[in-house]
């Protein structure tokens, strides 16, 4: 049976010219478990919401689209809320109530079941998720993970036959988001759910997916099974081949022919390179990164310091050094709740340790004053960028960033054409900050910092939520300031971003650094904690981190 | 510990409390005065342990004596004239004992509502609330998810802003004003924004079709049932002994006690078993555990 069926539809949202989505056609098995991908802004949510009409924008729609062979423009409201499930990104923004089991039994009180049903059907959910033990905590004590997951279990209840996702795991954490998309593939295997999921992930999410469709400006440009999928990207020589996983991305460069079966899985990528390298000599990698001999100056020093929340809570910061030179790009990696964050506030002067040092410049931080703190020295971008922004228009909050200055309003102006320039901001210099998509909110909000002339930068997971175009974006803009003799200190989940960009690394547990390296022998020596790219090609070449590495690997041995 | 007296249902709960402050407020009597304190008092340490002890003697303790020593300074009615105090007014024995009882009242009060804010949690009143107004139930539970929300929001983007040198707390008048209005602004265009998609997830899961339900997880059980019998029968007893003024005292101008009959006798007993319930009922509790665990 079909799900869905898209006769030619297009959508144009109002007062705008371009179409966002253009003639589609597509029809979606019963139980298909379907991955949507594409650059932000490719049509990706715009396609999704249509598939709910309470959920679809305003704006001009052609075509027709029937659910189950049914119009959907015609199917009664009640039946689409309980057939049609529909879990957005945000974790929090969704929840409504106070109580998890109020929030599970939320879709169901809406439908008007009674006390009988409902139990049964929040006991069964909580039962499948594993809810029971938090079944009675506030919502505002779950972590992200649970949170998201609670929001599915609350769809869930509701016995949807159609599960449609936009991007539920791209705030969550590598962890957390792997067991929602196991959670996911349990969903859609056992109780024959169809699945239609738009994701960044797509090196975990591949693996489960039988269908990918590939969106590129409000057109559908590739529809098959994920490997086939790959191929025609590859073949199309299309920029978002640039975000399949890592497995296909070597091979492609390897085996440049068409007609190819590319690996998906880490581990059908190792395979694929053993069969590559089969009698063959693995060549050893030129480093090209020859670690400067130069003394540099240190500016970002903590020593021997511990950190606590509060006079009984346990330590979370233990015994924690750690030096970061000049014009580093220094990477913080490591698991959820191991102080990583913590650490950074230390750095910002914004948390106090009780014991050791924190030296930012040779000067103690918290000697130094709000003006001296972050004027030309220390500069801390929020994990939510949003938090910074104040006026309607992206220049305008750039202008306000300089209100406090003593520079005439030409040189205000000249300033932030500057930092528009070098963060990209210019096709969106008008638009309200609250407007842009996370990867230009991450650029703007980094603009306003960098208004401030920072020497260092602090940055909390710059990359989360951001697609791999964001991502080269940002990447591109934080080595140019690097190359002007910025330090940057990032904390981040992203080890493929890390190891691509970073200059060191270090890998926190426990509330300390248990080791530091250049990246490159910092990802050599893990032997869990790496890149998939890594996981494939160690045991020829630990050295070797990224796919270019690999690749290199693969293409020089004889 | 656990406490079996909250686990009842709500609606018993709630009138239990109700009850209990009500005649608080209303006898004056020093035995049925003594019986709430007594009650008030255990079930508080029962509930809240060692803080209740602190609570009390930190602090009702000190307010029972400064009480009962204000009452006689202000308040000379009464016919038994102990001394006279510098300003010539006398100081009366009714009107110490007035003041003792009226601030024995008082920390009773206290005491009881102490319990209710630790037994009452915000889901049994939302539940309650709900049955009578079902809208308000949604609203409330919306609130006690926003309210902290809001907070922490508002934490956070001050927070941000102190990393741009913005901060709230430091600065002359002008400037932290202006900070300040800044994080409104913000909070208020974040809350908006925000708030779109907790609307689409409220629709999206057929909010505002017709005949909304309301889903809670209190169930009224035969022995809630059994308890709520006992409870109206006592509390009928009470009733009857305030209404027949059985347990009536008067302190002006002389002191004039009910006398103690079989009938008031009664009245006390079911008093006293009325407000020793959430204590009996734990006792009770704690007995059947010693018992079921020596014969395992």
């Amino acid at each position: 049976m079909e799900a869905y069926r898209v006769e030619n539809v297009s959508f144009s949202y109002p007062l705008q010219e371009r179409k966002a989505l253009v003639g589609l056609d597509l029809a979606i098995r019963s139980g298909e478990f379907v991955t949507l991908c594409g650059q932000s802004g490719s049509g990706k949510s715009t396609l999704l919401r249509q598939f709910k009409t309470i959920l679809t924008p305003h704006g001009k729609r052609d075509g027709m689209i029937y659910f189950q062979g049914e119009p959907l423009s015609s199917l009664e409201q009640r039946r689409q809320a309980s057939e049609i499930g529909f879990v957005q990104q945000n974790p929090d923004n969704q929840l409504v109530t106070d109580k998890v089991w109020h929030e599970l039994a939320f879709g169901l009180e809406s439908l008007g079941c009674d006390q009988r049903t409902i139990r049964l059907r929040v006991a069964e959910m909580a039962s499948f998720f594993g809810i029971q033990s938090w079944f009675h905590k506030r919502v505002a004590e779950l972590s992200g993970g649970q949170k998201q997951l609670l929001n599915l279990a609350g769809v869930m209840a509701m016995q949807p036959s159609v599960l449609i996702l936009d991007e539920p795991t791209s705030q969550l954490d590598p962890i957390a988001a792997q067991e929602f998309l196991d959670t996911l593939r349990r969903i859609n295997r056992d109780l024959g759910t169809t699945i239609i999921l738009s994701e960044h992930r797509l090196e975990e999410v591949l693996p489960l997916t039988e269908r990918l469709i590939v969106m590129d400006q409000g057109r559908i440009i590739a529809d098959a099974p994920p490997a086939q999928a790959g191929a025609a990207l590859a073949e199309m020589n299309h920029p978002m081949f640039a975000a399949m996983p890592s497995a296909m991305q070597i091979a492609r460069v390897v085996h440049p022919e068409s007609g190819v079966v590319y690996p998906l899985t880490i581990n059908e990528g190792r395979n694929w390179i053993n069969k590559w390298m089969k009698d063959k000599a693995p060549a050893q990698l030129s480093d090209q990164s020859a670690v400067d001999a130069s003394p540099v100056r240190s500016v970002v020093e903590l020593r021997d310091v511990w950190f606590r929340y509060d006079k009984l809570a346990p330590d979370t910061i233990k015994d924690l050094s750690l030096t970061v030179k000049e014009g580093e790009w220094y990477c913080i990696v490591g698991g959820n709740g191991t102080g990583k964050t913590t650490a950074l506030s230390l750095i910002g002067g914004t948390q106090l340790p009780y014991r050791g040092k924190v030296l930012v410049n040779g000067k103690d931080i918290q000697k130094q004053g709000l003006k001296e703190r972050f004027h030309r020295n220390l500069g801390i971008l929020p994990q939510n960028p949003q938090h910074l922004f104040l006026k309607k228009t992206v220049e305008l909050d750039l202008l306000e960033m300089l209100a406090d200055s003593e520079l005439g309003k030409e040189e205000r102006q000249h300033k932030v054409e500057d930092v528009i320039l070098l963060a990209e901001l210019e096709s969106v210099r008008h638009m309200h900050p609250y407007d842009l998509s996370g990867g230009e909110q991450q650029r703007a909000a980094l603009a306003k910092i960098l208004l401030m002339e920072p020497r260092i930068l602090l940055l909390d997971e710059p990359t989360k939520g951001l697609d791999a175009f964001f991502k080269v974006k940002l990447a591109r803009l934080l080595s140019n300031l690097t190359r002007q003799g910025v330090t940057i200190v990032m904390v981040s989940h992203d080890i493929e971003f890390c190891a691509r960009h970073a200059d060191s690394c270090a890998l926190f547990f426990d509330g300390s650094v248990v080791t530091t390296n250049r990246t490159r022998a910092f990802f050599a020596g893990n032997s869990f904690y790496t890149t998939a790219a890594n996981r494939m090609a160690r045991h020829f070449c630990p050295e070797a981190i990224t796919t270019e590495d690999v690749a290199r690997l693969c293409q020089s041995s004889h | 510990m656990r406490d079996s007296f909250a686990g009842l249902h709500p609606a018993l709960t709630f009138s239990y409390f109700v009850c209990m402050i009500a005649c608080s407020m209303l006898v004056m009597h020093p035995i049925a005065q003594a019986i709430a304190l007594v009650g008030a008092f255990s079930y508080s340490v029962l509930v809240k342990g060692a803080k209740a002890l602190k609570f009390s003697f930190i602090y009702l303790l000190p307010m029972l004596l400064i009480m009962a020593v204000m009452n006689p300074a202000f308040n000379h009615q009464g016919v038994t004239i102990l001394f006279y105090l510098k300003s010539g007014n006398p100081v009366t024995l009714e009107s110490i004992l007035y003041g003792v009882a009226a601030a024995v009242m008082f920390i009773t009060m206290i005491l009881w509502f102490s319990c209710y804010n630790a037994v009452m949690t915000s889901d049994k009143f939302i539940y309650l609330f709900g049955k009578v107004i079902p809208a308000l139930s949604l609203v409330l539970s919306m609130v006690l998810r926003f309210v902290p929300r809001y907070i922490e929001q508002i934490k956070a983007i001050s927070h941000a802003q102190r990393c741009i040198g913005r901060d709230m707390t430091q600065g002359n008048l002008w400037s932290r004003a202006k900070n300040g209005i800044n994080i409104l602004s913000m909070m208020t265009t974040w809350a908006l924004e925000n708030g779109m998609e907790t609307a689409d997830s409220m629709k999206s899961r057929g909010y505002g079709l017709p005949g909304r339900t309301t889903f809670s997880i209190f169930r009224f059980d035969g022995r809630d049932g059994i308890l709520l019998g006992i409870m109206g029968l006592l509390a009928a007893i009470m009733g009857a002994g305030i209404m027949s003024g059985t347990v009536s005292m008067r302190f002006f101008p002389s002191i004039k006690l009910a006398p103690v009959t079989v009938w008031s006798m009664a009245v006390y007993a079911a008093y006293a078993l009325l407000c020793m319930l959430p204590v009996i009922i734990n006792l009770q509790e704690a007995w059947k555990w010693k018992r079921i665990e020596s014969k395992m």
